[in-house]
């Protein structure tokens, strides 16, 4: 009977038995992907791992340049910059740039940012504008603490509020307190800045990124002195540790690369016909709307903000104007500015004196990659240029020193022999140690007055304590002259310029390999002919007040620049001095300077700069020092060390929770902003990033090729065998769930085929 | 015969479910003990950093914790072990032999699992920061500053170039379930870097 009735059974589902198979297959598939996902799931799910969609909270010294940080409470949020408009406007000897950078808060939070950016060296900050949301702050100069109490205040109150200040004469910090969740805030800066000269070349110079600096041991230290990053009551006192913001930790240009697209207009009035115009970092195209002015732009769109823009033009004359003679009014005086290139007088009959060139090269880790190529190169060059009755020394230096020779050595094939193959396998790593260097270079034990001394010093400048250097070459110079060369995309020019001007040198800059021999060669004829020397201004008429005090020496090719505030524009200057052994006289009547713009501030910027060396050399008490400077900064309305601008929204925020609308870019824009030029025809901003991704992306790949070229080809066989790592772990778990499934439904299976029958 | 029917039917699935149960079972063991050893880890590693010696971390373990590596933006941590053998990778990273330490000069490598310590290394990016801290207390930070994928026996490493470097390697593709030849590479340069001058 039971076989009949099996049989049965089996006839009756033959047909079923079918489709039970396939359903048998179907369930096992579909138990299998959730049993598949729940081991995978386990796999990733240990504590280690991170589930937690990432937070991507930052530290404050992970900033990098020109990052805005978004505070909140439970640390400092990245928040996404959407574009960096630069504009420039050059007229004559001056430059009125105009930075703004446009942030949106992505975050859900009222939050607080905290901004950090370059600026050029000599630039003269004077105006904050900023517009959150749809409202404009307008910045007022204040004294440091007096504004940081007022935006402190502000920030309390929940109004909107923005402080500018200044950490280095090229690093500012920005504070935006109360941002409402979605808006976007606007932030423009505007500076003033002298044109450069050298020779019959014009330039100007913007920096993008602030270089990661090395802090030498007890500077580091106070790094670790930094607030608890936990509450809003906390930090108050110190909205911003600088130092961390100022310094982010050293940073590989390879992991440097996910940087802001900017764009980059340059206005041209040089208020001469223009000869060769020249980018020299980024392709640049070309408009003339009229005869004396050129509008130059980047070629290619947004760049991203990786390395300084350097722009240089000449005239279409054979010769550049020797003599640049500028004059503004404001308030009750004059003010004036000069510029005299000194004729190159050829050598005396007399054999110019030999020289002893002591060559500083940093070989430290911030020079890695191109920069200390074109260092090495550099230096190589200026070995081939001795000449045989000079002597000469190398210093190289990271966190270590090496001195190549103990004294210095004539210039002689061997010795230029074996120094060249010595630089030639110098690699950089390592600290930056800046100053025993400097120190060991300036120590002239032998003295020998027959010998003029010389040092010639490579660098990118990527420290954190220039004052140390400034105050090592104050006290040790003596008769030696400093020449910096600055090597790299964005070499510190603060310490470039000051550095060479207590040392009574030059700073050039080599930005390129390309510019290597040109700027080398510019280089030499300094080092080569006589400076202009003792040289004095004397106004005929005018009560003056002339910057810089003591006019430094002037090299071959370099302008003499003054500036003066004067009491009546009247009678003429007279510039006297020596080139080599012969007197030197020019006399400029006053009446002919032609108007300029922003040359108060250049002056006050200028004698700021003064007090500031004054307070370096011990000249001035650092007390007298800081009432000059801020009795000037006050009057002239400029952000130094000591003040800072200041803005806070008059009316009363919005209050919190009242829904703000979605910013789309620009939003109410203000009158008095030039959107319509700066951004007139700027793509959707989605489409910015992309671009500019594309751009970085090259860009890391050239580096990363650069950085693994050497050990590939030279070092392959001493290659890393890689142990295995994956377990079996999860394959095992998977069979044997898979296998626990299968039972289970062949059980059911059976279970159901019994009960069926 | 009713009797004898249904015992070939249940037996089938009755050895495939203890088959199960052991694969299951013993993969469950890998994590297990990935994750209990890590527990001890701390614990000796936090002794070593106490006494300065080399702690096992259990009697009879053949090898002792080395550095302490943690991602903190993935809250991931994990303590590293001398040498990457098998067993020993089964309880941590391992530091691949004849590469340098961590915070000399040279290319340390640190390997693990991709599917137990170095779980966390997919979610790595460019910029992160890799905390060491070694079992002489000396505590350094790396960025991360690229990421590749190569050959276990074409890895292009350098134990001896120039730079202060690590790289945290582990098995590619992450989601595979087979082993495979290929690798997957974290590069991290040292940052803030404070040289030891003696």
């Amino acid at each position: 009977m039971t076989t009949c009735d099996e049989i049965e059974a089996d006839k009756r589902s033959e047909q079923p038995s079918l489709i039970r198979l396939v359903l048998f297959f179907a369930m096992q598939g579909v138990a299998v992907i959730p049993v598949g996902f729940a081991a995978l799931f386990l796999s990733f799910a240990p504590v280690w791992s991170a589930e937690r969609p990432p937070a991507n909270y930052l530290k404050l010294g992970d900033a990098r340049s020109g990052s805005l940080l978004i505070r909140n409470e439970e640390g400092y949020a990245d928040a996404s910059r959407l574009g960096i408009d630069v504009d420039l406007t050059v007229s004559g000897p001056t430059v009125r740039a105009r930075v703004t950078q446009i942030f949106r808060n992505p975050t859900q939070d009222w939050v607080e940012a905290v901004y950090v950016y370059p600026l050029p060296s000599g630039g003269a900050v004077d105006t904050l504008k900023m517009v959150i949301g749809d409202r404009v702050v307008v910045g007022d100069i204040k004294e440091r603490q007096q504004a940081k109490i007022v935006y402190e205040q502000a920030k309390q109150n929940g109004q909107k509020a923005a402080l500018t200040e200044q950490e280095r004469p090229n690093i500012f910090t920005n504070s935006v307190a109360n941002i409402g969740p979605g808006e976007t805030v606007l932030v423009q800066i505007e500076y003033q800045e002298p044109i450069q000269q050298s020779g019959n070349e014009f330039s100007l110079r913007v920096p993008m990124v602030v270089a990661p600096r090395y802090n030498p041991a007890p500077v580091v230290q106070s790094v670790d002195f930094r607030p608890d990053g936990g509450g809003w009551g906390a930090v108050k006192s110190d909205p911003v540790p600088d130092r961390d913001r100022i310094s982010p930790e050293v940073l590989d240009p390879a992991s440097n690369a996910p940087v802001n697209p900017t764009r980059i207009t340059v206005r041209l009035q040089a208020g001469f016909p223009l000869g060769e115009v020249k980018s020299f970092h980024h392709a640049i195209k070309t408009e003339k709307p009229d005869a004396n002015t050129s509008i130059l732009r980047l070629a290619e769109g947004p760049v991203p903000a990786d390395r300084d823009f350097e722009l240089t033009w000449k005239p279409a004359a054979e010769k550049a104007p020797s003599v640049g003679l500028f004059r503004e009014r404001v308030g009750d005086s004059d003010y004036l500015l000069a510029f005299v290139t000194p004729p190159a007088v050829e050598q005396t009959r007399q054999k110019p004196l030999p020289r002893e060139v002591i060559f500083v090269i940093d070989n430290s880790g911030s020079m890695g990659g191109v920069s200390i190529i074109q260092a090495k190169a550099s230096l190589i060059y200026a070995l081939g240029r001795l000449q045989p009755n000079d002597r000469f020394n190398v210093i190289r230096f990271d966190h270590s020193m090496d001195v190549l020779f103990p004294s210095a050595v004539p210039a002689d094939r061997e010795h230029i022999g074996r120094a060249t193959s010595y630089v030639g396998a110098l690699q950089a790593n390592g600290g930056t140690e800046m100053v025993p260097a400097m120190r060991a270079a300036l120590s002239d034990s032998v003295g020998d007055a027959n010998y003029i001394r010389q040092v010639v010093f490579l660098t990118d400048g990527a420290i954190g304590n220039e004052q140390q250097l400034f105050e090592t070459i104050n006290a040790l110079r003596g008769r030696s002259r400093i020449f910096m060369v600055g090597i790299g995309s964005a070499p510190n020019t603060h310490l470039m310029t000051r550095a060479a001007e207590l040392g009574r040198g030059t700073f050039t800059h080599i930005g390129s390999v390309e510019q290597v021999e040109e700027r080398m060669r510019g280089l030499f004829a300094k080092l080569e002919n006589p400076a202009v020397t003792n040289l004095t201004a004397k106004f005929s008429d005018a009560a003056a007040d002339i910057t810089p005090v003591a006019i430094p020496d002037v090299y071959r090719d370099e302008p003499l620049v003054l500036a003066a505030k004067l009491d009546q524009l009247a009678g003429s200057v007279e510039i006297k001095g020596r080139i080599g052994d012969r007197p030197w006289v020019v006399t400029l009547p006053l009446a002919n300077a032609a108007e300029g713009k922003g040359l108060s501030k250049l002056w006050a910027r200028r004698k700021i700069a003064d007090a500031e060396v004054a307070r370096t050399t011990r000249q001035a008490t650092p007390e007298d020092a800081d009432k000059t400077i801020l009795a000037l900064a006050l009057e002239h309305q400029l952000v130094t060390r000591l003040t800072s601008l200041v803005a806070v929204d008059k009316t009363p925020s919005r209050p919190q929770g009242e829904p703000l609308k979605v910013s789309e870019l620009p939003i109410n824009l203000p009158a008095g902003w030039d959107f319509e030029k700066v951004f007139g025809e700027r793509p959707r901003v989605p489409a910015t990033p992309a671009e500019r991704r594309a751009d970085t992306e090259e860009a890391q790949v050239q580096v990363a090729a650069l950085k693994r070229a050497q050990p590939v080809a030279t070092q392959a066989p001493n290659t890393v065998t890689l142990p295995r790592t994956a377990t079996d772990a999860e394959l095992k778990m998977i069979a044997g769930v898979i296998l626990l499934t299968v039972s289970l439904i062949l059980l059911v299976f059976n279970r159901r085929q019994m009960s069926l029958r | 015969m009713t009797a004898q029917q249904p015992m070939p039917r249940v037996f089938l699935p009755l050895l495939l479910a203890l088959i199960g149960l052991i694969l299951f079972g013993q993969g469950t063991y890998i994590y297990a003990k990935a994750l209990l050893a890590q527990v001890l880890l701390e614990h000796a590693f936090e002794k070593a950093i106490a006494t300065g010696g080399e702690t096992k971390p259990w009697s009879w373990a053949d090898t002792w914790p080395v550095a302490r590596i943690e991602v903190k933006r993935l809250h991931a941590h994990a303590i590293v072990l001398a040498g990457s053998s098998g067993q020993a990778l089964a309880f941590g990273p391992g530091h691949v032999e004849r590469t340098p330490n961590a915070g000399e000069r040279g290319v340390a490598v640190y390997s693990a699992h991709r599917d137990t310590h170095f779980a966390f290394l997919k979610n790595v990016v460019v910029g992160d920061e890799i905390e060491v801290t070694r079992s002489d207390g000396k505590h350094f930070r790396y960025r991360v500053d690229a990421a590749s994928v190569v050959r276990f026996d074409a890895s292009g490493i350098d134990p001896l170039a120039d730079g202060y470097q690590l790289v945290l390697s582990t098995c590619w593709p992450f989601d595979a379930l087979t082993q495979g030849p290929e690798r997957y590479l974290v590069h991290a340069t040292m940052i803030g870097f404070v040289p030891d001058l003696h």
